[in-house]
């Protein structure tokens, strides 16, 4: 991709783009910033509607996957290109992960062996969601991530929970929050 | 095949600890030094992407690392990143073999899922630089090398699936489809996000946490922890 590509896309003049970022690079950086900031909004909003930890990260993933569904280029620029965009689009890619760290850590507080949690889990947590969104976004098929929600739920859980009590939570009915994050 | 070794090692301008067969007149056959030629260029490669990155490797630096003639390079490589897969093939099948005999090795599956897990750390974190090669540099090698990129981590999930075998249903019903396929990812991103920061001097001590990170699942976190621990 060159930035002729990008100008004639946005259907603006080369001296425009120039105008606002100096590189390919620094508007690849712009385009990760402004996709990953629009998703954490929508996941603190889902989350935050809700009171219980569980519900809040079944929520939060909730609406992350319905941004992913209804913006995929963004998201395949954001989780897929930005891997192989160079070392600073790596870094933030990495960065970005870290700011969903902080939402399931809470879950150590309600886990009976929070505690011993091993220190890593939530990276390692929030490091195969983003494989298994990568792997559906490489094969272009982004119509099937909603139906992974219950799945991903479930998988963000159980070290916390137990896959029993993940597994419930994964698919017990909600009145309110759930449904609103998912039809927004 | 020209017997192009001979007139490489000979060459002033390659230190002699980087010839690594003997100049002159070494009497090996023909094919012996064409297969450690194409070794030496792999290795060569290695050692510079390790230096300047993929993209600003050029076959000048791996020809210069590898001690052999740019006319050698073009006999066994028809570009960079031909070479670059040869190389990227070569880590993997050594990774593989290695992760499946240590794997084989245990009688009881969480042990073997253990002893990969250690074997894959072990060698990434002795060969920093096939690390580097095979885990960061692999994703900016085109697109060839991206499909076997991903098609290396997902050979993986075979070995955590081999864990429902024998499973209570009530382990079974907690188990997705994408369970595997969501474990490996988790594991393949705590591995390569160090590698990436230059921290390959911490891979071996994640072990503990992959290991209960992906038996949880299959055997509880209580169980899991008990085998991290080893």
């Amino acid at each position: 991709m060159t930035v002729a590509d990008i100008v004639k896309r946005a259907g603006i003049a080369r001296n425009t783009f120039y105008e606002n970022f100096s590189s390919k690079e620094e508007c690849f950086l712009a385009t990760q910033e402004f996709a990953m900031s629009a998703a954490l909004e929508r996941v603190v909003a889902a989350a935050g509607s809700l009171d219980e930890w569980p519900f809040r990260v079944r929520a939060g993933l909730g609406a992350f996957l319905d941004y992913v569904v209804e913006e995929p280029a963004l998201s395949r620029t954001c989780m897929v290109e930005a891997l192989s965009a160079g070392p600073a689009a790596v870094r933030y890619y990495e960065e970005s992960q870290q700011a969903f760290v902080s939402l399931f850590r809470l879950g150590r507080d309600v886990s009976p062996h929070g505690a011993d949690l091993p220190e890593t889990l939530e990276e390692a947590i929030i490091g195969g969601v983003f494989w298994i969104l990568y792997q559906r976004l490489t094969a272009s098929r982004p119509e099937a991530i909603p139906e992974l929600l219950p799945e991903l739920v479930e998988f963000a859980l159980t070290p916390y929970l137990g896959a029993e009590a993940a597994g419930e939570v994964a698919t017990a009915e909600i009145p309110g929050g759930i449904e609103t994050a998912s039809a927004g | 095949m020209r017997d192009s070794a001979n007139q490489s090692v000979e060459s002033p301008e390659y230190p002699p600890e980087l010839a690594r067969l003997p100049p002159g007149r070494h009497g090996l056959p023909r094919e012996f030094v064409a297969h450690n030629q194409r070794e030496r260029l792999i290795a060569g490669l290695a050692e510079a992407v390790a230096e300047n990155g993929y993209a600003g490797t050029t076959i000048a630096h791996i020809t210069r690392h590898a001690a052999v003639s740019r006319r050698t390079f073009y006999e066994h490589f028809s570009s960079k990143d031909e070479c670059f897969v040869a190389a990227y093939d070569t880590v993997m099948e050594e990774l593989r073999t290695r992760v499946g005999e240590a794997f084989d090795q245990e009688d009881e599956w969480p042990q073997a899922i253990r002893a990969g897990i250690a074997a894959m750390l072990g060698f990434l974190a002795a060969e920093p630089h096939l690390a580097r090669l095979s885990m960061v540099e692999a994703l900016v090698a085109g697109p060839v090398v991206v499909e076997r990129y991903d098609s290396a981590i997902q050979s993986l999930v075979p070995y955590f699936q081999a864990g429902r075998e024998g499973r209570s249903k009530e382990i079974l019903a907690g188990l997705s489809p994408t369970t595997e396929e969501a474990l490996v990812g988790g594991m393949v991103s705590l591995i390569s996000r160090r590698i990436f920061a230059d921290r390959t001097d911490e891979l071996e001590s994640l072990l503990p946490d992959l290991v209960e990170f992906t038996l949880t699942p299959y055997l509880g976190s209580a169980e899991a922890a008990k085998v991290a621990r080893g």
